[in-house]
């Protein structure tokens, strides 16, 4: 096996192999390592049980950027993303609020639940589809270091002072405050029922270790929001197959340019010499060289454990310590003899189809907050479950259902220090069927098998510190340029020729794929190289 | 007689706008429905007939260019202790003192959070030192810089940009920031934490792991962020503000309630007492809340997204006041009394305060209350007779709405916890209690009129502060309608005891009627 | 949290897709094309029978269209006068009881939000009849004010009645009175039927309300009656061209609602859409006013405009050129007209186009001719609004035919 190549990417996650594709088409010579059996970090799809597969990870997609699903042709590799159309949170009363993105239905149902909130919630349709139309440019784009102020910072800042000058003296105005607020108080300006509150809100917590009242969550609701699927802006979709479906594209893209993957390759160590990366070494004491190595682990792992402590400043190892990576939540699927029940749905209720959830206040869903504070998995956890099954034939046997539950809030250390191995992860698993046991009666009955990750499982099994699902809080003082180190969100590090292409650099977490996309920009960059791509090839 | 201006309210920033207009030769005119000025920061009976600091009790963001511009020195202003020392009360009897960034225990003995508290501190002062210069005038438009702003704004950023690379990048990360990681980033939990992170919540609806709270933080430690006791409690500071008003010809009248305000040909040309007096002026500040202002004025002059964006400041007050008249001196082991007639603060960790957050937040009682606690007739023995002494209790997170709802049972409740907490460092506490006065936030709102009884007339953090404050499109002190100004607490750059929006307001209305004269 | 266990309510889900008007029963028969069209949630007919046909049934006969989906609000009240003046830019106050104004509202920029017919039964009691939804924004105007604000969208049926034999359908039906009835005057019939002399066609014309439930009766009341006078149902494809003869604007197609437009740009003032007339700053503070008086000062931005276009080729969505080069604006709504034989269009320019520049303009048209697209340059020349008007619309005591 040769071991010098040009490229090297640390982890088959979507970034990872998103950067590794681009640098390969340029013409590199690139080898992805992965430490698991199989590729994919946490957009995977795994046949658990005979006849089930999980999107055992992240389960739904949105956020990957059209921009490099079209330039890797990743339809023409397999993907294929459905859009679910509705929602539901079930209310403690045996009564649902349902979310239809038919219009008309969903002003119908509204007011079912407050007249007012009907026209309120297009104001407040308008007002985050105008924040999304602000984002979405930025995307794509790497962050300006406003201190070091390079001719290429100060072009940057004024295109983003352009930008956020057109939007106009009172749209700057809800700009800020938007992106500074508590999307519980978000919510609180437009709507007055507290169960359609709480359906939205969901988007304001998932993954962040923050409550619904918390400043900042607003812009979190927003990170949901700004994909799309088919240019719907906000709608969310299922991967056929599964979400490792998109690893997959993303391999087969890869490969196709000459690309090499090798999985059960642990990395130990980035080779440094003089301050310049030269290639890594495995857990089996393989060496690889290359001059460029790119990343994929989230920067505490990348800087922390696999780079020697020596070749970096102390300063800049304590930013990275303290980029706050919180776990907060944690997942269960479910392999379900047939369909639940839901004592609120009406018989073959379309919403069953969409996101679900059983937390119907504000206040329930800050309760939960609490509990994670103080250590304990919430005692009436929020969850976004999906039965994808509905829609995507392949996940079971004709007739049986998957579903996979996104839970918040779950700590990833225990108060008291207590162990997630053996009763508490049992009793983690039982507080949420429980939960949707009083929804659904009959539903304990139905589990065939289920798989109960912890924040700790996902850091153990997935390698996101903290089981983490964005690689990094999504809060201000972690965004932009500060995303993940002030003075590093270029996709670089101090050392050369090691880059960070994971979530925890800009624009964030989610399968997004567009830091892995800046991040091969600015390597080619660097490599003074094109990728014949509209949105990489730019050299910045 | 028709005045220039109309000031609402005699509280310190109603009566540093009506300060610096009289002294630019302007007939003022300032309505109190109280009996004695100062409002929130006012002079009032405790108990027993015993006067002093009813709500505020310590003077900390008043800066010098504002005491000589106001001339408070001149007219009176006076303190019975500056740059009292806080000493955070440890329930292990090892407290801790507090004095500027140094950081000791209160034997003397060196602490070992010292070189990481003054670390810390410093940046914070350095910091806002930075902000200071953004609070002396209106907060930056967003509707066209003029060229004088634009040149300040950019002295600002080279300003952030010339405390050096390290610090210009931690400024940027932090300023959105929450109190409790940026704290414990750098120190353990523990009541030194507590201590700085109390200055970053006091008064606020928020809990230390709020992100915008090292914004607050920064705004307590303008200037240093010193706290001093005036002499003659608040009242007494508020009585040199008066002096002052006075002196430079403004007119104050005590007992003058606002029943609406004049409105004619879409400006405000005066108002109408409870009492029926018709008072005409060319403008009004109003020193009251945005709503309320509003409501004077009537809604219908207002468009109806101002309306909404009035309606939906957040107010929530979420600090109470306990006063305690006591028989005798509380005595507290270790502490001297120099230590004793200081700033005591029983805030034991950032984990404990978000803890008691967590309660107010759900509308119930504080448990384990996070308290600042002066004993000024220690500073200042001429408040008290018999040695007797009162003991002014900040009592944060207290709801403003209780979920059992407040009558004098759960009041009592409230004070008891005060005691009781009090009572882990002065066992003989109770027993010196004589009389004791429960202030919660619906009495304070009921008191001063403050909305929600909240400190800062609003919410301080960061969705409601600077171009956001009190509300966007009012946030340079006109009001929509024609000479009609607002220059209290809602204002930027925000609440405590420092007559900036009172002067920035004055300033703002100088400028603008001095054009339309011209105009 | 104590932990409530919820019990099966056996909800029904909310209607998903279009729902039907309260004169479904009746009309749908009539559809020989099954040629519907969304419409603020219900299923509303595009046409019945041949565009022409209903086109020429509303210049020469009478003709009904369903106006149901209409959204209506009924506010009372001590201060309703006071809020409807606070919501419109014209002034209510002036309105007699028992007449229909015609309305635009503003925001806070003085761009409009919607324009629609205010009813004033009494100084105390207003309907408010529009395209989009105001539920949530009048509950904001009135805020502070005495005043119940009813969404009646649901409860109120509507039924529009145009056409020259218009009057002479509702004289056979029994409805006395009608014939005393000025343009914009408002009558009950029967306690809970309301007639109005409104519509958009620019000629004779009412518009029938009924409580929903009432509906069909309703129909069944007028539609013998018009089997002598041309009777028929018309769908919205007709309508709109004789809307555009008559010189209205349809909001979402002539301007932007400011509620809904994404891009903060689109909005217009009243100015811009040619009704300053409508704008009383003498009444008093209402909604948009001190951006409408600095508006009226700066001078309108755009102006909407009538334009004729020679040949006879439909000028929808073209642009307007000045000197067949400069880029003056683009048209909002076009048709060849059968009544007025021109080819009309309404376009917006930018200033100084449409007000100063009126000449050397110039409709960029594509059309399809066989498989193959053609472009032409057609000469444009601005022509007053309303195309069409017919001396029989404003005629009191009406005529027959």
């Amino acid at each position: 096996m040769a071991n010098r190549y040009d490229a090297i990417v640390v982890g088959a996650g979507h970034n990872g192999l998103t950067a590794a594709s681009y640098l390969a088409r340029s013409g590199l010579k690139v080898l992805v390592v992965e430490r698991n059996d199989y590729i994919g970090g946490a957009a995977v799809s795994r046949e658990l049980h005979p006849g089930w597969t999980y999107s055992n990870c992240s389960y739904v997609c949105s956020l990957l950027r059209p921009e490099v699903q079209r330039e890797l042709d990743l339809p023409r590799h397999g993907l294929q993303v459905i859009p679910y159309e509705s929602g539901a949170t079930f209310m403690r009363n045996g009564d649902y609020f349902a979310y239809y993105s038919d219009h008309d239905a969903l002003r119908r149902e509204i007011a079912r639940h407050s007249k007012k909130d009907v026209d309120a919630y297009d104001r407040y349709s308008r007002f985050v589809t105008r924040q999304c139309r602000f984002i979405k440019p930025l995307l794509m784009r790497t962050p300006p270091d406003p201190v070091r102020l390079k001719p290429r910072d100060i072009q940057e800042m004024l295109y983003l002072a352009r930008r956020f000058h057109d939007l106009g003296p009172r749209e700057m105005a809800d700009t800020l405050r938007f992106w500074t607020m508590s999307v519980g108080e978000f919510l609180d300006d437009f709507f007055e029922s507290d169960v359609i509150k709480a359906h939205i809100a969901g988007s304001g917590i998932i993954g962040t270790g923050l409550g619904v009242y918390s400043p900042g969550t607003a812009y979190v609701l927003l990170h949901h929001y700004m994909g799309e699927v088919d240019g719907s802006i906000g709608a969310w979709g299922f991967t056929r197959g599964g979400m490792g479906g998109v690893s997959a594209a993303l391999a087969s893209a890869f490969r196709e340019a000459g690309g090499e993957i090798r999985t059960g390759s642990a990395i130990e160590k980035f080779l440094v010499n003089g301050g310049r990366v030269t290639g890594v070494v495995l857990e089996n004491g393989d060496e690889i060289t290359a001059p460029t190595v790119v990343s994929n682990m989230d920067v505490r792992r990348t800087f922390l454990k696999h780079v020697d402590s020596d070749d970096l400043s102390d300063d800049f190892k304590k930013a990275v310590r303290r980029f706050k990576i919180r776990g907060s939540s944690g997942k269960i699927n479910v392999a379900l003899d047939g369909a639940p029940d839901f004592i609120a749905a009406p018989k073959n209720a379309a919403f069953l189809k969409g996101d679900l959830h059983a937390s119907d206040s504000l206040e329930e869903l800050d309760r939960a907050y609490d509990d994670w504070k103080a250590g304990r998995w919430s005692q009436e956890p929020y969850f976004d479950m999906l039965i994808p099954t509905y829609i995507d034939p392949t996940m079971a046997p004709p007739g049986k259902h998957m579903m996979t539950l996104f839970v918040q809030y779950a700590p990833y250390e225990l108060a008291g220090g207590e162990s997630w191995d053996g009763p508490n992860r049992e009793a983690f698993a039982d507080t949420v069927i429980d939960k949707i046991e009083r929804h659904a009666p009959g539903f304990r009955d139905l589990i065939v098998h289920k798989e109960v990750r912890t924040p700790w499982d996902i850091e153990r099994e997935v390698g996101l510190t903290e089981g983490n699902i964005f690689q990094g809080e999504l809060t201000f003082d972690q965004l932009l340029f500060n995303r993940p180190v002030p003075g590093y969100a270029d996709y670089r590090s101090p050392i050369k020729g090691l880059y960070v292409c994971g979530s925890s650099s800009h624009p964030g977490g989610g399968v997004m794929a567009a830091p892995g996309a800046n991040a091969a920009r600015e390597i080619l960059g660097d490599l003074g190289r094109q990728s014949g791509s509209n949105s990489v090839g730019r050299a910045a | 007689m028709r005045y220039d201006s109309i000031v609402i309210g005699a509280g310190h920033n109603g009566l540093a706008a009506a300060i610096l207009l009289a002294k630019q030769g302007k007939s003022v005119l300032v309505l109190e429905k109280n009996a004695v000025p100062g409002g929130m920061a006012a002079n009032g009976e405790i108990a027993d007939g015993i006067q002093g600091p009813q709500l505020a009790h310590l003077m900390g963001g008043l800066g010098k260019s504002e005491i000589d511009a106001l001339d408070l020195k001149r007219h009176g202003l006076t303190f019975a202790a500056q740059s009292v020392p806080t000493i955070a009360l440890d329930e292990s009897g090892r407290h801790v003192v507090l004095q500027g960034s140094e950081a000791s225990f209160a034997d003397g003995g060196a602490h070992p959070d010292a070189a990481a508290f003054k670390t810390l501190r410093d940046r914070m002062v350095r910091f806002a030192d930075k902000l200071a210069t953004l609070t002396q005038r209106p907060p930056p438009r967003l509707d066209g810089i003029d060229l004088r702003e634009a040149a300040s704004l950019a002295g600002l950023a080279f300003g952030i940009r010339g405390m050096g690379k390290t610090d210009a990048r931690e400024f940027m990360r932090v300023l959105l920031s929450n109190a409790y990681d940026a704290i414990l980033d750098e120190i353990d939990d523990g009541v030194v934490a507590g201590a700085l992170g109390l200055d970053a919540v006091m008064g606020g609806h928020i809990g230390p792991r709020s992100p915008g709270t090292v914004l607050t933080l920064m705004y307590r430690s303008i200037g240093g962020g010193a706290r001093h006791i005036p002499a003659g409690g608040m009242g007494g500071a508020m009585r040199a503000f008066e002096a002052s008003a006075q002196a430079a010809g403004a007119e104050i009248r005590y007992g003058a309630g606002v029943h609406t305000m004049i409105v004619e040909d879409d400006r405000v040309a005066g108002v109408l007492l409870t009492d029926g007096t018709e008072i005409r002026s060319a403008s009004v500040l109003s020193s009251l809340d945005p709503r309320s202002t509003m409501m004077l004025a009537g809604p219908a002059h207002f468009d109806a997204e101002m309306v909404r964006r009035i309606r939906k400041i957040r107010a929530k007050g979420c600090t109470a006041k306990v006063n305690l008249v006591l028989n005798d001196a509380p005595r507290i082991e270790g502490l001297t009394a120099g230590q004793m007639a200081g700033r005591l603060l029983v805030a034991p960790s950032l984990n404990r305060m978000e803890l008691a957050f967590n309660r107010a937040k759900y509308g119930e009682l504080p448990e384990d209350p996070i308290l600042e606690v002066t004993i000024p007739s220690l500073a200042d023995p001429a408040l008290t007779t018999d040695g007797k002494h009162i003991l002014s209790a900040v009592v944060q997170y207290t709801p403003y709405e209780l979920k059992d709802g407040w009558s004098d049972k759960t009041r009592a409740a409230l004070a008891n916890a005060v005691i009781t907490a009090l009572a882990r460092y002065d066992s003989g506490m109770a027993g010196r209690v004589t009389a004791q006065q429960v202030l919660t936030p619906m009495d304070i709102e009921t008191l001063t009129g403050a909305p929600g009884g909240h400190w800062h007339h609003g919410e301080m953090i960061a969705d409601q502060m600077l171009m956001l404050r009190p509300a966007p499109g009012i946030d340079r002190y006109a009001l929509p309608l024609g000479g009609l100004y607002l220059c209290g607490a809602s204002c930027h750059p925000g609440g405590d005891v420092t007559a900036l929006p009172g002067c920035n307001a004055a300033r703002v209305v100088l400028a603008q009627e001095t054009r339309r004269a011209a105009a | 949290m104590t932990v409530i266990k919820p019990t099966r309510t056996d909800a029904k889900a909310v209607a998903r897709g279009l729902i039907a008007s309260p004169f479904d029963a009746r009309l749908r028969p009539f559809s020989l094309y099954q040629d519907w069209m969304p419409w603020a949630g219900y299923v509303s007919p595009r046409r019945y029978d041949t565009v022409e046909t209903e086109y020429f049934a509303i210049r020469n006969q009478a003709t009904l269209f369903d106006v149901s989906p209409m959204h209506k609000y009924r506010i009372t009240g001590p201060d309703a006068t006071q809020v409807m003046n606070r919501l419109v830019t014209r002034d209510v106050a002036k309105m007699r009881d028992m007449r229909v104004g015609y309305s635009l509202w503003c925001d806070e920029d003085g761009h409009v939000i919607d324009d629609g017919t205010v009813f004033r039964f009494s100084p105390t009691d207003y309907r408010l009849c529009c395209q989009e939804p105001q539920y949530s924004w009048l509950h904001d105007i009135a805020w502070g004010f005495d005043v119940t604000i009813e969404d009646e969208s649901h409860g109120i049926a509507g039924v529009s009645l145009q056409g020259p034999t218009s009057f002479a359908v509702l004289e056979r039906a029994g409805f006395a009175g009608v014939e005393a009835m000025k343009p914009f005057d408002m009558m009950h019939a029967d306690g809970d039927t309301l007639i109005s002399r409104t519509g958009f066609t620019g000629d004779l014309g009412y518009e029938i309300w009924c409580p929903a439930e009432k509906a069909e009766t309703l129909f069944d009341r007028l539609w013998p009656a018009g089997s002598d006078f041309g009777l028929r149902p018309i769908g919205f494809d007709a309508l709109n061209m004789t809307r555009i003869e008559a010189g209205f604007i349809a909001p979402g197609v002539d301007f932007q609602s400011s509620h809904h437009a994404l891009r903060p740009t689109r909005g217009r003032t009243p100015f811009e859409l040619g009704f300053g007339r409508l704008v009383a700053f003498d009444k008093g503070h209402f909604n948009g006013r001190r951006a409408l008086l600095e508006a009226q000062k700066r001078g309108p931005r755009y102006v909407l405009v009538g334009l004729d276009i020679e040949g006879h080729k439909p000028a929808d969505g073209a642009f307007i050129y000045h000197r067949k080069k400069k880029e003056a604006g683009h048209v909002t709504s076009a048709l060849w007209s059968p009544t007025c034989k021109r080819n009309l269009a309404v376009a917006e320019l930018k200033v100084p186009f449409g007000t100063d520049i009126l000449s050397d303009l110039w409709a960029e048209i594509y059309h399809h001719k066989e498989g193959k697209w053609e472009r032409v340059m057609a000469r444009a020349t601005v022509a007053e609004r309303p195309f069409f008007k017919h001396a029989r619309r404003g005629a009191t005591p009406p005529g027959r035919y």
